[in-house]
């Protein structure tokens, strides 16, 4: 799988297998405490990076539709 | 599938043949809180299924962007993903939840609960495209299952070759072992 941004795709794998192997054998049981860390810090500087290069704006999305006031009522079918 | 195991494919469920217009995965944030639930918030990156021209000639970018909050509760056994589109929403929200338990009555099976509340703002034509867009989750619903299973042989095939190799590797050390004691 890829990143959004082609520089980041390297750090996101070496990321991604660290967090899969961490979450099947050790968060699934029991332990919360992970060792991946720096591949995440490093992985994160270059997303947020890119992120603000593209101009994404995350910001819209904190608002929730599902489970609040503004969900629709299921329509007549 | 017992939980843990959807819970684990879950993750990789990105690529798989049959949701092709998901062609990047990022991770944005990610903790664990003080109640040890696993907390994420990740954006993907999509595209419409057609060539970028194709879509710069009709006006729309080649690419589109969801984020998507996930909590994982290991004690509770649930993993709930809400995602919604980042772009376009001038014109259209879709906000996605997806829910994975154990199955309450079939042993070692898990459940999924997938709900989309599609939102179309300022067209006329606002009742049918929800329809159409409505539709179209609703099948893209069942590729997902059969992806994410897709996902699960490939670990359960992984896993195998590693266990096989790891066999190998101990015999082959056991070997190595008796022809010391006959020096």
């Amino acid at each position: 799988m890829n990143s959004l941004s082609e520089e980041c795709t390297p750090l996101k794998q070496e990321y991604d297998a660290c967090f899969n192997s961490w979450f099947s054998d050790k968060y699934l049981k029991g332990v919360t405490t992970d060792h991946c860390g720096p591949l995440f810090q490093k992985y994160q500087e270059c997303v947020k990076k890119a992120i603000k290069d593209k101009a994404i704006d995350l910001e819209q999305l904190e608002k929730r539709i599902l489970g609040t006031a503004n969900e629709k009522q299921i329509p007549e079918s | 599938h017992p939980w843990e195991t959807v819970a684990q494919a879950a993750w990789r469920k990105y690529p798989n043949p049959l949701n092709p217009s998901v062609i990047g995965v990022d991770v944005l944030d990610r903790k664990v809180d003080h109640h040890g639930k696993l907390i994420s918030h990740r954006v993907l990156t999509t595209t419409w299924g057609m060539p970028s021209w194709a879509a710069l000639l009709i006006g729309l970018h080649p690419v589109t962007y969801a984020s998507e909050h996930s909590v994982v509760d290991p004690k509770r056994k649930s993993f709930e993903l809400k995602s919604s589109n980042v772009s376009l929403q001038n014109f259209i929200s879709i906000d996605e939840k997806l829910v994975y338990s154990p199955h309450p009555t079939i042993k070692d099976a898990t459940l999924l609960k997938q709900e989309a509340v599609v939102t179309v703002r300022g067209l006329s034509l606002a009742n049918r495209l929800e329809q159409m867009v409505t539709n179209a989750i609703s099948s893209k619903a069942s590729a997902g299952r059969e992806g994410l299973e897709m996902i699960i042989e490939k670990i359960n095939d992984e896993m195998k070759e590693f266990a096989s190799t790891a066999k190998k590797g101990l015999e082959e050390m056991k070997n190595s072992v008796d022809v010391l004691d006959f020096e």
